[in-house]
């Protein structure tokens, strides 16, 4: 039964304020009702109101109406402070699963100032920011980002109390923001496409002239790297454990390859992720390859993001 | 939001603002050392406030709670009742201040301050005081107003000024609710603040007791006539009659309580006026022989005073008729009559003899009182408020000896010697004559006009009503008492700096006039618009009232309101304020009457390139004026109205006419 009252009431919602990247608050877009405060308000009203009665005191009566009168003025005073506010998205940059989401907003006055507007979704806190006459507030909402993916936070709350708090003026708005939350990159082994190892073995050896800059194409063994990555050369020299950190590796581009890693599907993703994070850091081109998806072997911030997205998407319906 | 937040720095200040403004008006009936723990507990908040001191702890809390119950049971009496009470709230405003620490805490405190701004109206409603509560009222408002203030930039005055704004604009809906709002009885009874009435008037007097009469300047009512006010002289304001005498003390006799509707038959022209009485704690009211009154729980007793179910402890407003020819009593019974003729046992023997040798010489009752008038005229009889004392045998020694005194004098002696004679007679209190308002067309009656005569009854005509003060000195009835005391100068002498004793600095007298002229209208229109005077109100208006009349006056005239405020505050002709869009919309509005409308979400450009196809002639100049309108609205260029204008001018020519 609440369930589908909560569907209709989102149904008629967004008949009333369908989603749009810039939303004004018009009369049909602004609830009102009185407060906590305000029914406390009014329950003191009553309680002068009867000393004025049982006194027969016209200044008791008096001042009584002016506060009721008050009461009622604020009304529209609450409502014109939420009235003719816009507000814009302004971006939400992607996030790792796990970080704050932030949400930016922008809030424009077309005319008067605007003061303590509260917007916040329901599940996290409420931010308040005031808005200057023919002004510009910024404000950045988060939340948290729990599984990748797209993050649609669902209908704003914004709401304004001002200026008495016995009123309060909501209205639910859907910028139609959405924010694209990658996986969350987990430190592993290098999934490399099968096949390849070999030629490694060659260039992680080269790595380690005097050509390298800081970083080593060798590193001491740790349990959980792969047995496969083991340098037997450096062992049987007597130099201990040592890995082959692909890092090194310079001149070919590495595969990421997702069918070269076991594990459940985020796991693999993690894993994924953080390779294509530290790859590009080092500016070093690479491919990455996903069921049904490949791209290819690139560098620079737009390969970077293009493959993190199909990361955060992949098995998502698009 | 929570409560638990901390309270803004703009709303504490109005709040300690608030307590200052709220409290002053109390100072007068609190006791003392509440003004002390509000100084020291305000002084220990500010501190609080500089991050000086802390918060008071639990101890601390406790003790002064304990301390302020104990000094309210020990400086009042009782925790309960009105005072007790009042005292109570003040201290808990105080005290709650001092510890709030979160925004719950303010709303308390904001809430109690409109409870102790209510209680000051019950000690004070008068036309200052309500002014001066604004002041409270609008400072608590802020504070209220500084809680929804995140405090960074908002600013005291500004936050004061829109609470003095939003007042502002409730005035014209209190108006209406004021006026419509049906007033109610009591719901049930409530203690009332111990008035510290001053009466000229007191339910006995005993004017051998008394040395010196220092009478106030205090207000005692105000009376409006329909007609001509009557001349000073005939203003006789009867509130009460004394009948029985001990030898000293003229009091009410027993009788006179009970409800007895006495015989008497209007006749002459009555005279309609209205009485705005101040509290006096009596119930009695004030009114010219003989009166009627539609006041409601009020009757007319058996010695034609007007008595009230209770006494008036608030400024009360009444009409009254009274006809001042009519005949009183002229058939009597005489067990009414024995009453009036009772005299002590034993005293007083000269003045009793006097009386016996009256009646021998003056059979005829009127012939009789004459004489005792013109023997007060006569002999070397003066008025005086320093009496001197009189010994046991005070007629006696009044009339022969001393032959000095103000009213209470003449009037108890003339009684006793009516009586000795066998003609009935009581004394008769109440106020004389008044001082005319000129502005506001009334009479004011003051406390030092209080008065004192005799009325006799004669078989056939009834009462009478004579003034043996009138003999004595006749220009305290026809000028007043302050003429009458010129040579004493007794007048008001215990208020040196009262406006009264400075009548003859003529812009003080009339700046005084004034001033009476403005609280006589605020009683009369204010303070006792209460349940007949509404509805007399009402009916004026709208004839016939109901609660359905009421319901639509005050639904229709609220809605009306709202919506003139609205319109005031939301200013919809003030919406396409920008005059660059104004223009554009006078562009579009002229591209469709040739058939080329704008889709909705159309740029200007997309608009104008379409409009420019479908009118290729004009196309230069349609391109001309999006262009402008396109520089300015987004290329930054400085706004320009009058060049758009130009460009919309071309258009408007190249375009044919439709």
């Amino acid at each position: 039964m609440r369930q589908l009252l909560k569907r209709h009431w989102q149904r008629w919602l967004s008949r009333r304020i369908p989603p749009a990247a810039s939303v004004r608050l018009t009369q049909r877009r602004i609830f009102i009702v009185p407060t906590r405060v305000g029914v406390v308000f009014a329950l003191a009203l009553l309680l002068m109101l009867l000393a004025a009665i049982n006194y027969q005191n016209s200044l008791a009566y008096a001042l009584t109406f002016l506060l009721a009168s008050v009461f009622i003025v604020a009304i529209l005073h609450t409502y014109r402070n939420l009235a003719g506010l816009v507000l814009k998205a302004a971006g939400a940059p992607s996030v790792f699963v796990g970080e704050q989401g932030p949400f930016r907003l922008r809030l424009e006055s077309s005319a008067r100032a605007h003061q303590a507007i509260t917007l916040g979704w329901p599940s996290t806190a409420y931010q308040t920011r005031d808005v200057p006459a023919q002004g510009v507030s910024e404000c950045e909402l988060s939340l948290p980002a729990l599984r990748r993916g797209w993050l649609r936070p669902g209908r704003l709350r914004v709401e304004s109390r001002f200026p008495l708090g016995i009123l309060v003026a909501w209205s639910w708005v859907d910028l139609d923001q959405a924010l694209l939350v990658y996986p969350q990159p987990l430190e592993g082994e290098l999934p490399l496409a099968a096949g390849a190892d070999d030629e490694l073995d060659e260039q992680g050896m080269r790595a380690q002239g005097p050509g390298s800059e800081d970083f080593q194409g060798l590193k001491r063994y740790q349990p959980g790297d792969s047995k496969r990555r083991l340098h037997w050369k450096a062992y049987s020299r007597g130099q201990g454990l040592l890995v082959k950190d692909f890092a090194a590796l310079s001149g070919r581009e590495p595969w990421l390859d997702f069918e070269a890693l076991a594990g459940d599907v985020e796991l693999r993703l993690s894993l994924l992720c953080y390779w294509v994070l530290q790859l590009s850091e080092r500016q070093q081109p690479f491919a990455l390859c996903l069921p049904g998806q490949l791209l290819a072997p690139a560098s620079g911030e737009q390969h970077r993001d293009a493959c993190l997205r199909a990361l955060a998407l992949f098995g998502t319906p698009a | 939001m929570s409560g638990q937040a901390d309270i803004p720095r703009i709303s504490l200040t109005w709040l300690l603002v608030a307590q200052l403004l709220v409290i002053v008006p109390h100072l007068s009936h609190l006791p003392l050392w509440i003004v002390g723990l509000w100084l020291g507990c305000a002084a220990w908040r500010i501190q609080v406030l500089r991050m000086r001191a802390g918060y008071p702890n639990a101890w601390v809390k406790a003790g002064l709670l304990l301390g302020t119950a104990v000094g309210v049971l020990l400086s009042r009496g009782s925790l309960i009742g009105l005072d007790a009470g009042v005292v109570l709230l003040v201290a808990a405003f105080i005290l709650k201040l001092l510890e709030m620490r979160t925004r719950r805490d303010a709303l308390v405190v904001i809430f109690l301050g409109f409870f102790v701004v209510v209680s000051a109206y019950l000690f004070d409603d008068s036309l200052l005081a309500a002014l001066f509560s604004l002041l409270p009222v609008t400072a608590l408002l802020a504070a209220l107003i500084g809680l929804q203030q995140s405090g960074v930039a908002a600013q005291p005055w500004a936050t004061a000024r829109l609470a003095a704004g939003l007042l502002l604009q409730a005035v014209p809906l209190m108006l209406l609710l004021f006026v419509f709002f049906p007033r109610l009885g009591p719901l049930w009874s409530l203690p009332l603040p111990s008035e510290r009435a001053v009466s000229g008037l007191a339910e006995s007097m005993a004017p051998a007791d008394i040395a010196e009469l220092s009478r106030s300047g205090g207000l005692a009512f105000r009376a409006s006539f329909a007609g001509a006010v009557p001349p000073r002289e005939q203003l006789y304001w009867r509130a009460l009659t004394f009948e029985h005498f001990d030898g000293r003390r003229w009091s009410q006799s027993a009788f006179a309580r009970l409800p007895q509707v006495p015989a008497w038959e209007k006749q002459g022209e009555p005279l309609h006026y209205s009485i705005v009485m101040q509290p006096s704690s009596q119930s009695w009211l004030f009114a010219l022989d003989v009166a009627e009154t539609s006041l409601e729980n009020t009757r007319q007793m058996s010695d034609y005073r007007l008595q009230r179910g209770r006494p008036v402890e608030r400024t009360l407003l009444y009409q009254v008729t009274s006809w001042p020819a009519a005949v009183r009593e002229p058939a009597a019974s005489s067990d009414s009559l024995r009453r009036v003729l009772q005299l002590p046992e034993d005293g007083d023997p000269r003045s009793r003899a006097w009386g016996a040798e009256l009646k021998r010489q003056y059979p005829q009752p009127g012939q009789l009182v004459q004489a005792v008038l013109s023997h007060f005229n006569r002999e070397p009889f003066g008025y005086t408020l320093r009496p001197p004392r009189l010994g046991l045998n005070s007629i006696d020694d009044f009339l022969f000896e001393s032959r000095n005194g103000f009213c209470a004098h003449y009037a108890g002696a003339m009684t006793f010697v009516l009586r000795a004679a066998g003609i009935p007679a009581r004394v008769v209190a109440g106020y004389q004559g008044g001082e005319y308002n000129p502005g506001g067309d009334y009479v004011q009656v003051r406390q030092f006009d209080a008065h004192a005569w005799v009325e006799y009854w004669q078989a056939g005509k009834g009462w009478v009503s004579v003034d043996p003060t009138f003999q004595v000195a006749p220009e305290r009835i026809e000028l007043g008492l302050e003429e009458a005391l010129v040579d004493e100068q007794s007048f008001l002498e215990g208020s040196p700096f009262s406006p009264l004793r400075y009548r003859q600095l003529t812009w003080l007298n009339q700046l005084r006039l004034g001033w009476d002229n403005l609280n006589h209208g605020w009683q009369r229109l204010v303070l006792g618009y209460q349940g007949a005077q509404q509805l007399e109100l009402l009916q004026r208006w709208f004839g016939r009232i109901d609660a359905r009349v009421l319901a639509l006056g005050l639904v229709g005239g609220g809605g009306l309101l709202l919506g003139l405020l609205a319109l005031w505050l939301f200013k919809p002709w003030q919406r396409a304020r920008d005059p660059q869009q104004r223009l554009f919309r006078r562009f579009e509005r002229l591209l469709a009457r040739h058939a080329v409308l704008r889709q909705p979400g159309e740029g200007a450009r997309a608009f104008a390139e379409r409009a420019a196809l479908a009118l290729p002639a004009q196309a230069q100049a349609i391109h001309d004026f999006a262009a402008a309108f396109e520089a300015q609205r987004y290329a930054g260029q400085e706004p320009c109205s009058a060049l758009l204008r130009a460009h919309l001018r071309v258009l408007r020519r190249a375009l044919p006419w439709r």
